[in-house]
């Protein structure tokens, strides 16, 4: 979150899941029925409450205090139909699919600053780069 | 004669004593070598986790901005449906009911569901990147 133009200067809030013992970057478990795919595969809907996740103002700084926090979002990815496909053999990684468009509606909460905010609503965000489709990469990519 | 000092000649009686005295230490913290009679025998197959993309480490960090080209998934030996997307924008009000904008370039969310490698076995999951 920014006061005024998105630059590092004006960061004044950034919300992301911790980093794991194992390196997995900002990944979480989504609960059962979290996620839901329409049966032509075409829509992807992500909603989760209460996610606990960290304040980093900061951050990227190193020393970036990180302060518990509560993020419940909803994200629908759409196709656009546009076919893509990536497979790179040296990073064992193929993608088929299409792009996309993404929306996002969130809420935040810092317990221990009083701090929460709420976005508007799904259709008043956008994104400039969005993909859905399929993956295999590792041991997946041979077989 | 003292016979201590005859057999060793350049060790004082204080030293021997402390000596004898760490000989001593093992007897008297045994609990390391109690608890592995303890322990159960069980698998070691590593975590049950995802494991992260390797190569994505050119940063340190396991992780990249989205984008064409690029993996979209954040976790390794998967297999399945992903989505991802970046560079939100959007706005927001705050508790005091302040307008503050979100979303930059390097904001970026994915979802990956299907099947994943850990453990040394294969395993069913969904997981997010936000």
């Amino acid at each position: 979150m920014f006061r005024g133009p998105a630059v590092p200067a004006n960061q004044i809030h950034d919300f992301h899941p911790p980093i794991a013992p194992s390196g997995l970057y900002w990944v979480v478990p989504v609960p059962e029925r979290g996620l839901t795919i329409s049966p032509d595969g075409n829509t992807f809907t992500l909603e989760m409450q209460n996610v606990a996740v960290v304040d980093q103002p900061r951050w990227p700084a190193l020393d970036s205090i990180a302060t518990p926090a509560r993020m419940t979002f909803k994200m629908v990815w759409k196709s656009t139909g546009e076919p893509l496909k990536y497979d790179d053999s040296s990073k064992h990684l193929r993608f088929t699919g299409t792009r996309a468009s993404c929306q996002l509606e969130a809420e935040v909460e810092v317990p221990s600053i009083g701090f929460s905010w709420k976005s508007d609503p799904l259709n008043a965000s956008k994104c400039d780069f969005a993909i859905l489709g399929e993956e295999v990469n590792g041991r997946y990519y041979d077989s | 004669m003292d016979p201590l000092t005859q057999s060793h000649p350049h060790h004082s009686r204080r030293e021997i004593l402390r000596s004898s005295a760490l000989a001593l230490l093992p007897l008297a913290i045994p609990s390391a070598n109690y608890a592995l009679h303890d322990e159960q025998p069980m698998p070691a197959n590593g975590g049950t986790d995802p494991y992260p993309i390797p190569w994505l480490d050119k940063n340190g960090s396991h992780n990249q901005p989205a984008g064409a080209n690029l993996e979209p998934s954040h976790i390794y030996h998967f297999k399945g449906r992903v989505a991802r997307c970046s560079t939100f924008t959007g706005m927001g009000t705050d508790d005091q009911g302040n307008r503050i904008a979100f979303g930059s370039p390097t904001t970026d969310y994915g979802v990956m569901q299907g099947e994943y490698w850990a453990a040394r076995a294969a395993r069913q999951g969904t997981f997010t990147h936000i």
